[in-house]
């Protein structure tokens, strides 16, 4: 029976050190960023050349960007989502070898929702645009070449 | 942790001991050894993997805005003075083809962390409250926007 205890204890010292070895060398690390409140479509609730710039605040609210594109005036409502991953092993042989083994692979990923709204100079819809970059699977927007 | 890994060993190993005495076959000590093995192993891999810290943080740009003074905003007679003295100086100050637009930003963020002992999480979300007007080249207010959504940063794990 002391033989049979004693071979538990080697067994558990040897799974605590491989658990513990093991969590020095791999690691995952996942990490989002969002900036920004939701962008909804504006869907029918605009009409080139009809709507004006208060009917799209009273809608909208303030937008995230301003700026004056060629005597015209643009609205920006954005939403950043980032998405960064990244896989790591490594071994370290430092005391050993005098180098160390690392291998590590990550993905950075942004992806945007934007609402872009262009006013005449006396603030009319002229063109508008919306895309909705968040919807892009993780890791097929990360993978695929264009 | 070493301390309560250590008690947790001694516990089990001697509750296997006290019952092989008690029972006296061989089959049985074979089982109740396998039982208290599989037993610290689930316990070592869950004390590894629970063993972590997590974080919660907080950013904010200033102080919320007082949205009180908005009532008192009529487009097509509100000058930009009578708006810089209700809100101070603007974030931004835009010039636009057919007069101005006045920004103003106030955001918040908030982050968590999650440390694992192989993986770790973080998730960092930041909202805005923004008031925009927009004023025509005699600096009257024509429109303005609001948008107070800096109470939507919240903590929590990216997925």
């Amino acid at each position: 029976m002391g033989s049979r205890s004693n071979i538990s204890l080697i067994l558990i010292t040897f799974l605590l050190s491989i658990t513990l070895l093991f969590s020095a060398c791999l690691s995952y690390r996942f990490i989002r960023v969002v900036e920004g409140d939701e962008v909804v479509p504006p869907g029918d609730a605009f009409e080139l050349g009809k709507t004006n710039l208060g009917d799209v605040l009273s809608v909208l609210g303030a937008p995230d960007k301003v700026a004056e594109l060629e005597g015209k005036d643009l609205l920006l409502y954005e939403r950043a989502v980032l998405q960064d991953s990244r896989l790591s092993l490594g071994i370290p042989l430092l005391d050993i070898s005098g180098a160390n083994i690392d291998l590590s692979g990550y993905g950075t990923l942004v992806l945007y929702d934007r609402l872009w709204l262009l006013f005449t100079p006396d603030r009319i819809l002229r063109q508008m645009m919306f895309e909705k970059g968040s919807s892009h699977p993780y890791l097929k927007a990360l993978f695929v070449e264009d | 942790m070493t301390a309560f890994f250590s008690i947790i060993v001694c516990q089990v190993h001697d509750l296997g001991r006290a019952t092989v005495a008690g029972m006296g076959t061989k089959r049985f000590e074979g089982e109740n050894d396998m039982k208290s093995f599989i037993s610290l192993s689930l316990i070592i891999t869950l004390i590894a993997f629970i063993s972590g810290c997590l974080l919660l943080g907080k950013n904010k740009e200033y102080q919320p805005f007082d949205t009180s003074g908005l009532d008192r905003l009529t487009p097509g007679r509100t000058m930009a003075s009578e708006v810089t003295e209700m809100f101070g100086a603007p974030t931004e100050v835009v010039k636009l083809s057919n007069g101005n637009a006045y920004i103003y930003k106030r955001s918040l963020s908030k982050g968590t962390g999650l440390w694992l002992v192989i993986v770790s999480f973080g998730n960092y979300d930041t909202d805005c409250d923004q008031l925009v007007f927009f004023f025509d080249q005699n600096d009257v207010l024509r429109h303005y926007g609001v948008s107070l959504n800096a109470g939507k940063a919240s903590y929590g794990l990216p997925f």
